[in-house]
């Protein structure tokens, strides 16, 4: 399970020439490559991680924004209007990614924000949107509502009593969603490369790869150490959070 | 004590003095983005999916010309989906076979709670995190005509292995990344499984002295039944879509050979401007992948009532 990253990160401190000649061995390593892959003109991947951390942050913040509250509206109601609307929202965690990329191409176009940063968050949080709310109605129906009582009988309305009572305790729920959007936003290859388009110049960490690598897949001295920028921050973050994060993947996994 | 006692009264009251008006606006300011995005960015576009394969949109014209069912009856003869729908089908059946014989098998090994294991579920999840695309290029790295493997074997004086450059072999490379890529999700999705196998079932079983094979098969396995439904359709339904992998790994060659079917979608609806016709393919696409994953789960629970009775 190990080999193909020990030969990724292995090669991306060697010179094409000891790659060749010794793909497994250690060589002589040198840090030069990775230097050309930091400078890259055909893909710059400090701005890459700041572009794709740009949109991540984006991504989840919007996203909690717009699924919490509508979550607790729907947990907390027993109207039937309410019942209704989270099947609708259910609904939407059957629809594959790939069916959508064509019709969203005409919707943005439509409004005019195809190419633009603001239709590909929008796009981004509206793929998280179903399964948020499905995860946080659960999660907040568990929280008692004796709490909300509580509050409002010391005077706080309801988005109040939502902001500063039920949310803090949603702590759990959230973070599972921020995991999953981060890793579904960072890794999305398909929505930025249409969306943002090659033209805008604006490259995430996955499109950037994709456009360093794919000219230039036997030049290993390239591929390599792009390959290693790109995943690093992301297995750092995995090693670290590992039990998190393999719980929240997977509760990501099975919501189809 | 006193919190939950007084609570309900007064909530009444509040409720009753707040103006019924001003309850419906916090209301809809709460629901109501969420609700109008999704519907327009989700809901319309699935809408319009079925429009546009009616279509001949080319991405660009304001208004597409409508051509009726002209789209689906090229799906019909078009050889390269047919080619497209068999190595997709092909991918799914015999990954979903390669993802849940490995993640069943590695949850049994790796199946307590002890060190090793969790360094074990660490590095046999580890290729999930990492992007499709980024698996592909490292993999066409180290099985490429010139990558890592084949200058070993060259080498040692052998001949050059055509992991990637011979249709056959390219795409049986495939499956065998997409498993290594997947199937920590799976060996995770059976650990869970197992936690819920009753403890005191398999101790039952084992003081009436059944062997740990028969064990396996005749308790855990029959417990284990409604994790291999959703393990099965979970891995069909990600391997139907299957797309990035086949962009960097093989960039659908040797000669087109292993395009899947939403490699071509995509490859017709803007390398050549055909969104009415890449729409058609999406329609069908979504409509296979529901009724396989209806079927599987049917067949599963029929499988599952036998076993119970």
């Amino acid at each position: 399970m190990l080999i193909p990253l020990y030969v990724l990160t292995v090669n991306a401190f060697k010179g094409q020439q000891d790659i060749l000649t010794d793909p497994f061995g250690l060589g002589s390593l040198t840090l030069e490559p990775l230097g050309r892959a930091l400078t890259n003109p055909q893909f710059n991947v400090v701005k890459g991680y700041a572009v794709t951390l740009l949109f991540v942050v984006a991504v989840n913040l919007l996203s909690v924004v717009l699924a919490a509250p509508a979550a607790y509206v729907i947990a907390r109601s027993p109207k039937r209007r309410f019942r209704v609307l989270m099947l609708f929202f259910l609904a939407g965690t059957f629809i594959p990614g790939q069916v959508l990329v064509i019709p969203v191409v005409y919707v943005l176009k439509t409004l005019g924000l195809m190419g633009t940063i603001r239709g590909f968050v929008l796009f981004e949080t509206v793929l998280t949107l179903p399964f948020s709310i499905f995860l946080y109605a659960g999660y907040i129906a568990t929280v008692p509502a004796v709490l909300d009582q509580a509050a409002a009988v010391d005077g706080a309305g309801r988005l109040r009593t939502f902001w500063q009572i039920v949310f803090p305790l949603m702590r759990p729920a959230v973070a599972t969603m921020v995991i999953l959007n981060t890793f579904s936003v960072w890794n999305d290859f398909v929505n930025p490369q249409i969306i943002l388009g090659p033209g805008s110049g604006l490259y995430t960490v996955t499109t950037g790869v994709y456009a360093a690598v794919s000219q230039y897949a036997t030049d290993y001295t390239v591929v390599f150490p792009t390959l290693l920028l790109a995943i690093a921050p992301l297995l750092v973050f995995f090693v670290f959070m590992q039990r998190h994060i393999i719980s929240g993947l997977t509760a990501g996994s099975t919501k189809g | 004590m006193t919190l939950t006692r007084v609570a309900p009264l007064v909530t009444t009251t509040v409720a009753r003095q707040k103006p019924r008006r001003r309850d419906g606006w916090v209301t809809a300011i709460m629901v109501g983005p969420a609700t109008v995005l999704y519907t327009v960015m989700l809901i319309v576009p699935v809408g319009l999916a079925l429009y546009l394969s009616l279509t001949d949109w080319d991405g660009f014209s304001a208004d597409p010309a409508f051509v009726g069912a002209a789209n689906y009856l090229d799906l019909l003869d078009d050889p390269d989906l047919r080619r497209a729908a068999f190595v997709t089908l092909l991918v799914a059946a015999a990954g979903t076979a390669g993802l849940n014989l490995l993640g069943l098998g590695f949850a049994l090994l790796v199946n307590g709670v002890s060190r090793a294991n969790t360094f074990f579920r660490i590095v046999l999840f580890y290729p999930h995190v990492l992007s499709a695309l980024v698996v592909g290029f490292l993999w066409s790295a180290i099985l490429g005509t010139t990558g890592a493997v084949n200058n070993l074997v060259t080498s040692w004086g052998g001949e050059v292995l055509p992991f990637l450059s011979d249709p056959t072999w390219a795409t049986i490379t495939m499956i065998a990344v997409l498993v290594w890529a997947g199937f920590g999700v799976n060996v995770v999705l059976y650990l869970a499984g197992l936690q819920a196998v009753p403890h005191s079932l398999i101790e039952a079983a084992r003081i009436d002295g059944a062997t740990r094979r028969q064990v396996f098969r005749n308790v855990t396995l029959p417990a284990l039944g409604p994790s291999v439904t959703v393990n099965i359709v979970l891995s069909l339904v990600t391997l139907l879509k299957t797309y990035d992998l086949v962009v960097s790994l093989t960039a659908g060659g040797p000669a087109g050979q292993t395009q899947t079917v939403a490699y071509l979608i995509l490859w017709n609806s803007f390398h050549d401007a055909r969104l009415g016709f890449g729409s058609a393919q999406s329609v069908l696409l979504m409509l296979v992948t529901g009724a396989l994953a209806f079927v599987v789960t049917r067949l599963r629970r029929r499988g599952e009532l036998a076993v119970h009775q």
